[in-house]
């Protein structure tokens, strides 16, 4: 017998087909996208721009473009669907049934760790027609980190999906407060690049350790030790789950 | 056998306004039990307190004895819901929403299509299958509903205003399907704003006002509460009043040659009022009883409030015996 229940299981089904059925809304803006950002970043500037720690500047930014893509859209799938759900009220098919407070969240976090993860693999696959980077440096953290940041911020987007009363909240909690944390996390440069307060503040950002990580994984360069990082993102990532059980079981943004 | 629901001193309050001001009530196991009152009553908060989209303030609820907070898997697998207002997944077919559900509920995936299948075929909707939600017209979204609540195989079908805004065809066709069910051994709770519903449908019946119950009783037993209109057609205008008085004659009224009486039992006053006119020397040439319907005991109930207490008649709970306490007060009719 399976241990993933059944309605867990059709729950996750749902979620993923959401996002799959759509591919128009879910992969074609992100592979237009990055093309762009190759493009101009990498092929355009790349040349003007020197190595850094001895790696060209169009496969240095090929982990934070990853980065970028996977944690938006994880978190953009979770918010949207849990907001989308209780705007229009079709959440109550789930909470009306007997699934369980964590079976939803799992439900909600898996599927769109999975969307994150799957929109990472592809802008990974254009960043090999762009840069000779085949292989992983170090597979196991460019997994363990895409599969831990992935995870926290669709967990993240649980949260944002029960606090949103509009849609302009969605709006502003990706645009003015995640999309900042993604840019200046060290997606485009190295921390090498700041100094004094700039330098220190950028520690103070989740980002920079998760940018740093995938990069570590990827092609074998980081600004941070990569395994301190993942312990630290690991453990924030269960305890943001925690809060998005206790927010279901509270019926928060869900019952009145 | 624990009932289907049963609440006590239930309460929910949205900051200074008490939605459900202990309820107490219980729906027996396989009864067709209707829940009747005035807008704002409180009866989609009870229904929605049961399914866990409201949380209690206080007081207990269960679910075929299952508390829905504390043990809210069980009481909602029993549970099928139609609710009022449509909300359906509007990403999918209406065959792959009901799959849905039915998967939430732990149904495989297999047995899951057959019921889907079956449950639009019963409802109408067996061409509709692979149409979303927004591209059905009103009364096949009103059917809709009524199948994905069925998709499940609820012990418990909850059904909010299940008729509301479609034809009266549709609306039969409709009751003819849950009459089924409820012969097939499924509770049934019904709220409906047609009495008409209620009266053909139910076993029994609850009035809430205020949050508040305010009586329980079958359609029968409400309407035998109520006064009949009974209408007497004289040859000539009588001078006054004329004095026609019995037990059970509640008041007379005259308006030109027609005199009309409130009366318990229409039936029984005719024949002495008709003696009692023709004693004072009146002749009587046409007589008309109007039985009072649910309808008229409805407003009759939710026009008073549930305040006409004189501690005599009232209503019982079928199932725990309780005849009403101060939350509760029953109406003399």
């Amino acid at each position: 017998m399976s241990v993933v229940s059944r309605g867990l299981q059709s729950l996750t089904r749902r979620e993923i087909l959401r996002f799959v059925r759509r591919p128009y809304n879910t992969f074609l803006p992100p592979f237009i996208t990055n093309i762009l950002y190759f493009s101009v970043f990498g092929v355009i500037l790349g040349d003007r721009i020197s190595d850094i720690g001895g790696v060209p500047y169009i496969q240095f930014i090929l982990p934070g473009l990853v980065v970028l893509g996977a944690v938006s859209n994880a978190f953009e799938n979770a918010s949207f669907s849990i907001f989308h759900g209780r705007w229009n009220e079709y959440i109550h098919e789930a909470l009306t049934s007997p699934l369980a407070y964590w079976e939803m969240v799992v439900a909600y976090v898996v599927s769109s760790a999975l969307r994150g993860i799957l929109i990472g693999i592809l802008i990974a696959g254009i960043g090999a027609a762009f840069t000779p980077v085949r292989t992983l440096a170090n597979p196991f953290y460019a997994v363990a980190f895409l599969g831990v940041i992935t995870t926290l911020f669709a967990a993240f987007g649980v949260i944002g999906g029960l606090v949103a009363e509009d849609f302009d909240h969605l709006t502003v909690l990706n645009q003015f407060i995640l999309r900042p944390l993604v840019f200046f996390g060290g997606v485009f440069y190295s921390l090498d690049a700041l100094s004094g307060v700039a330098r220190t503040a950028s520690y103070l950002n989740p980002m920079v350790y998760m940018v740093n990580g995938v990069r570590y994984g990827v092609i074998g360069v980081s600004d941070i030790q990569p395994d301190t990082s993942l312990v630290v993102l690991s453990g924030l990532t269960v305890a943001v789950l925690v809060v998005d059980v206790w927010l279901f079981k509270r019926g928060y943004g869900l019952t009145d | 056998m624990p009932p289907a629901i049963r609440t006590d001193d239930l309460v929910k309050e949205y900051g200074d306004v008490r939605a459900l001001d202990g309820l107490s009530l219980s729906v027996p196991q396989g009864s067709f039990f209707g829940l009747l009152g005035p807008n704002g009553a409180g009866k989609t908060t009870f229904i929605n307190t049961l399914v866990g989209l409201v949380r209690k303030t206080s007081g207990t609820a269960e679910v075929f004895g299952h508390d829905v907070e504390a043990d809210y898997r069980d009481a909602r697998d029993a549970i099928g819901l139609a609710p009022q207002e449509f909300n359906v997944d509007r990403f999918f077919p209406i065959r792959e929403v009901l799959m849905h559900k039915a998967g939430y509920h732990g149904v495989g995936e297999d047995e899951a299509a057959d019921r889907a299948a079956e449950a639009l075929e019963t409802v109408g909707l067996g061409g509709k299958a692979e149409t979303r939600f927004d591209w059905l017209s009103g009364g096949m979204k009103r059917r809709f509903m009524l199948a994905r609540a069925m998709v499940t195989d609820p012990d418990l079908l909850i059904l909010d205003e299940p008729t509301a805004g479609v034809d009266v065809e549709l609306r039969h066709d409709l009751w003819d399907v849950i009459r089924d069910l409820n012969d097939d051994g499924t509770t049934i709770l019904l709220t409906t704003h047609y009495i008409e519903e209620a009266e053909r449908l139910c076993d029994q019946v609850a009035i809430i006002d205020s949050g508040r119950k305010v009586t329980v009783a079958t359609p029968d037993d409400l309407t035998e509460r109520g006064t009949d209109l009974v209408t007497l057609t004289l040859d000539a205008a009588p001078t006054g009043t004329p004095a026609i008085s019995a037990d059970g004659i509640d008041s007379v009224a005259v308006d030109g040659s027609t005199v009309t009486l409130r009366a318990n039992s229409g039936s029984e006053a005719v024949p002495i009022a008709v003696r009692q006119l023709e004693a004072a020397g009146h002749r009587v040439h046409d007589v008309d009883v109007s039985r009072t319907s649910l309808e008229d005991v409805f407003v009759d109930i939710t026009r008073t409030g549930g305040d006409a207490t004189d501690g005599s008649g009232g209503s019982v709970d079928p199932d725990t015996g309780d005849d009403g306490d101060a939350e509760s007060p029953e109406v003399t009719l």
